[in-house]
């Protein structure tokens, strides 16, 4: 249909900290800042779900922070790219095998693009950002489900009913 | 005749139109701050990538609400620029802010619901306003049709100064700019009533805000009577103006919104509507 090229165009923004140190969210925040600027690609931190393309994850997923980790993503309508911000949303980095946290965000969900550095310099996230555009404009609307901790899709009279998507600890736990 | 069909062409064209205005509005705002800014079409940009997500919503209802808040603006701006009753027109601008309200009570989310009160605060904080302002003009045209505003010889502005300065003070309200954007309230509630739109449902918000654009700028205009040259220009002078505030304010809570607007601005249109008694 050739809309797809108008993707890369307005990429909105969703940031979650899943329990980074804040580092990597000042740098995300310095993104936005006039020195940066990343509105001029059309960017905007919208801070909602339902309208965004773009997760940015910073921190290593904390055992308190998964759930919501995953039901965040589940909300986002695709297509939509997740791009790991930092040593720790990539591979856990300082906080690697901590009794509270897991390594890293691709133990729970799909991710398209990691972004190394603790923390990353604004030039590298906005590296990693329009990398993941490329990805984005290539992505079909399939629905597609978290990796750990991934609910259920019903279909009833027609209709897709998502709202299970994001499974919780208690019934995985249960399955197991 | 001519003038019939200029009308007609404007308001199928404001969503257009307005849609400039916002791309124009983000491009000023990021000079402002020395910042590049986005293209000029990026409004356009966001409303071609919405129409290419994967269609999602909470309930029909609820979508349904948000469609009609689009259709009451445009008809509130339809009748605005057809000269059509003052009354009307505010009316149908109150409608809209009611159907959103509702559609954010319809779902479950709390914060749907705080971005719903909080419209619904912003709603009563200017409709009072707008409604003495629709006094000022009856008063001095004699009649509530926007058509004897636009036929009157004389700018309304020479009468009803302080009137306009009270619109001037409730614009912000309107355009959710700060410092009274509390309805939207941008990385403090994320988003107000339309939070829980998405895709192409939330493009029918997006674009209702395209039409507020331009439904706010022709009640400014309004107050240059018939000299359509004037309108314009104090339309772009507000336009600047609206922005630079936008720019250097924070942020007022709903108290001090509803201070300001009930405590000073109606009391100003108030008071202009008795000088024209004297
Ligand atoms: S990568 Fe480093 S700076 Fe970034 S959140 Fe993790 S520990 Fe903090």
């Amino acid at each position: 249909m050739g809309l797809n090229k108008f993707r890369a165009k307005s990429p909105w923004i969703l940031h979650y900290n899943a329990g980074s140190c804040n580092g990597c969210d000042i740098e995300i925040l310095a993104c936005l800042s006039p020195k940066y600027d990343v509105e001029r690609f059309g960017m905007i931190n919208t801070g909602n779900p339902k309208q965004s393309d773009i997760l940015l994850i910073t921190g290593p997923v904390t055992e308190r922070c998964r759930e919501r980790l995953v039901d965040l993503y589940s909300q986002m309508p695709e297509p939509k790219v997740v791009v790991a911000c930092g040593s720790c949303a990539s591979t856990g980095g300082v906080f690697r095998d901590m009794y509270g946290t897991e390594c890293g965000v691709d133990n729970y969900i799909p991710v398209d693009v990691s972004v190394p550095g603790c923390a990353c310099r604004p030039e590298q996230i906005m590296q990693g950002v329009v990398a993941a555009l490329g990805i984005l404009a290539q992505k079909n609307k399939d629905i597609e489900k978290p990796v750990r901790l991934a609910g259920k899709v019903t279909e009833q009279d027609g209709q897709t009913n998502r709202r299970e998507l994001a499974g919780t600890l208690e019934a995985t736990n249960a399955k197991n | 005749m001519n003038n019939l069909i200029a009308a007609i062409v404007f308001i199928a064209l404001a969503p257009v139109l307005g849609g400039l205005v916002y791309g124009v509005e983000r491009k000023v705002r990021a000079r402002m701050q020395n910042r590049m800014g986005p293209s000029i079409l990026q409004p356009f940009f966001d409303f071609m990538k919405l129409l290419d997500k994967r269609p999602m919503m909470v309930h029909s209802t609820h979508a349904f609400l948000g469609i009609m808040h689009f259709v009451a603006i445009w008809f509130a701006l339809a009748v605005l620029v057809l000269g059509g009753d003052m009354l009307v027109v505010i009316f149908l601008h109150l409608l809209a802010t009611a159907l959103l309200v509702v559609a954010g009570y319809s779902v479950r989310s709390v914060f749907s619901h705080l971005g719903s009160t909080r419209q619904a605060l912003s709603a009563l904080a200017y409709e009072p306003v707008l409604l003495a302002i629709a006094i000022g003009f009856f008063m001095v045209t004699g009649s509530f049709n926007t058509s004897a505003v636009m036929n009157s010889a004389q700018p309304l502005i020479v009468k009803l100064p302080l009137a306009f300065v009270a619109l001037l003070m409730i614009l912000p309200i309107k355009l959710k700019k700060s410092p009274f954007d509390v309805a939207d309230a941008h990385q403090e509630v994320v988003g107000g009533a339309e939070i829980e739109f998405s895709g192409v449902f939330f493009e029918a918000l997006y674009t209702a805000r395209w039409v507020e654009y331009m439904f706010g700028y022709s009640l400014v205009a309004l107050f240059a009577g018939a000299n359509i040259w004037l309108g314009i220009g104090m339309a772009t002078v507000v336009f600047f103006v609206v922005n630079a505030v936008d720019n250097s304010t924070a942020r007022l809570n709903y108290k001090d919104m509803l201070k300001i607007s009930l405590g000073i601005a109606l009391p100003l249109a108030l008071l202009n509507l008795v000088f024209l008694v004297l």
